[in-house]
């Protein structure tokens, strides 16, 4: 915790610089595409969040498994402290994509796959906040989000391939690990720096997140009366 | 590689595509919530780490 | 098998708890031909859809108290003293609810399709696919119930139904390949295996929660 503390100016900072920088690029010198028009501008702030948000349920569904299996306290902390943080970045990618949808497809929503499973993963965020906060037993809390987070993780790789599988609107994921990026190296460049930028500005705000989950369930402890 | 596309400050807010529609409105509103967002969830989690320090104490 | 034939007789004796959701089914289903001015073709388009939709809503209903009985009056904790083999007795426990629920609201699923769209052929080829789904909805639900155990099915309910979203993307692929004539059986192969994978794996988890409920 410490330690983490002393790191997280740096990473705040860098992120941040990294962040405003690519948005600037993409923004400005970044050349319009032929099809989209300027509206395409918007994948430097969509694609980063909708990368965020279902990369931040598989650290909760690894750190549930953690817990489950070797009983760390800390890492439900974590489990419990990325929920709201998943929850408002699902809502930025769900806000985003519907705006970027009126000037592209003509219409803000459309019940295909993709959007639908973003929504999906929204809502489940959003139960696991209610189910955690419904119970006054923390530990049972605790197993049973944990459980949750496992047994929703299903989800996940529909969510992955539902652009696939299915026929749709949405466009295929531009960029995949495996394959050349179907998107040109100029456009390329400002969005892997957006998606790094807002990765490290997301951990920061996991990093505040589980600080705050920390303090309150430890309060009774003396290590956190000398610490605050 | 970088050149600037828009020339003014105005070509910039409204972002005139090359069909003639200007989709600067919805790349400014998105650029706004993504601020706005991030912005307000930083703020609550300092204010409440504050606060439940100073309750602690 | 005695465990089954114990939990058949236990909830045959409460009839508010298998009667109540079928009447539910049966009504939904008569509601829905009512919000439709009548034409056979408007009824049979959107049939489908409210059919899914029933079910689920009445498999939730179902399972609103599953375990909240024997919970309150001790039951399970005599089981989970006694070692017994608790997600046998738990997966024998959602068997018993899908064969006196499940069943009878796939039948009447048929013949209501049968009545309401205008090919009669579809009544029996959605009668399968009905039964796994059923199977699959009375699974999860007994997850959620299993989880808000003591708080009331709404919790476990919005906490499961997300779940169950991605399964009703594949009924609602059947009711097309059915409608165009083609062979559905690879979607009904699929609905088996998820059933299969849930069957093994949905008491286990469950049972663990029990287990913790009652620590």
């Amino acid at each position: 915790m410490f330690q983490v503390n002393r790191a997280y100016p740096y990473i705040f900072y860098l992120s941040l610089i990294t962040y405003l920088l690519s948005i600037f690029w993409g923004l400005f010198l970044t050349p319009e595409d032929f099809v989209q028009g300027n509206s395409y501008r918007i994948i430097y702030l969509h694609v980063p969040a909708s990368f965020i948000s279902q990369s931040l349920y598989l650290a909760m569904a690894i750190a549930s498994a953690v817990y489950l299996i070797w009983k760390v306290k800390l890492s439900v902390y974590l489990v419990r402290s990325i929920a709201p943080i998943g929850a408002v970045t699902t809502f930025i990618a769900l806000i985003s994509g519907s705006i970027w949808g009126i000037p592209t497809w003509g219409t803000w929503w459309v019940w295909d796959a993709r959007i639908v499973s973003t929504l999906i993963l929204f809502i489940m965020y959003l139960g696991l906040i209610s189910l955690h906060d419904s119970f006054n037993n923390n530990e049972k809390a605790d197993k049973f989000l944990s459980i949750l987070v496992l047994v929703g993780s299903v989800n996940i790789p529909i969510i992955k391939m539902s652009v696939e599988w299915w026929s749709t609107l949405h466009q295929p994921a531009s960029i995949t690990l495996s394959e050349k990026p179907a998107i040109d190296l100029v456009m390329l460049y400002p969005l892997f720096g957006s998606i790094i930028g807002f990765t490290g500005l997301i951990t920061c705000l996991v990093i505040l997140s589980s600080k705050l989950q920390i303090i309150k369930r430890e309060k009774n402890k003396s290590w956190v009366k000398d610490y605050v | 590689m970088f050149n600037i596309e828009f020339n003014t400050l105005a070509e910039a807010l409204l972002m005139q595509s090359q069909n003639g529609q200007n989709h600067g409105i919805y790349v400014w509103s998105v650029v706004l919530i993504v601020t706005l967002c991030i912005s307000i969830s930083f703020i609550f989690y300092k204010y409440k780490i504050k606060e439940i320090s100073k309750k602690i104490k | 098998m005695e465990i089954i034939k114990f939990e058949f007789l236990k909830l045959l004796k409460k009839s508010r708890g298998w009667l109540g959701p079928i009447l539910v089914f049966i009504l939904i289903m008569v509601a829905y031909p009512l919000t439709v001015e009548v034409s056979d073709v408007e009824l049979s388009q959107s049939f489908f859809s409210i059919l899914w939709i029933a079910a689920l809503l009445v498999v939730m209903l179902a399972t609103e108290d599953i375990f909240l009985e024997d919970f309150s009056d001790g039951t399970l904790e005599q089981y989970a003293i006694l070692q017994k083999n608790l997600s046998l007795i738990v997966g024998s426990k959602i068997f018993v609810y899908w064969l006196v629920i499940g069943v009878p609201i796939s039948m009447l699923g048929a013949i209501f399709c049968v009545g309401t769209t205008s090919e009669s052929a579809f009544g029996y080829q959605i009668l399968p696919v009905l039964l796994v789904s059923t199977y699959i909805f009375m699974n999860v639900f007994s997850f959620g119930n299993a989880l808000s155990l003591t708080k009331g099915s709404v919790l476990g309910t919005l906490v499961t139904l997300p779940l169950l979203l991605p399964l009703l993307i594949i009924l609602g692929k059947v009711v097309v390949a059915i409608n165009f004539d083609l062979n559905y059986s690879g979607f009904l192969f699929l609905l088996l295996g998820i059933l299969s994978i849930i069957i093994m794996i949905i008491p286990m988890i469950i049972s663990y929660i029990i287990r913790a409920h009652l620590e």
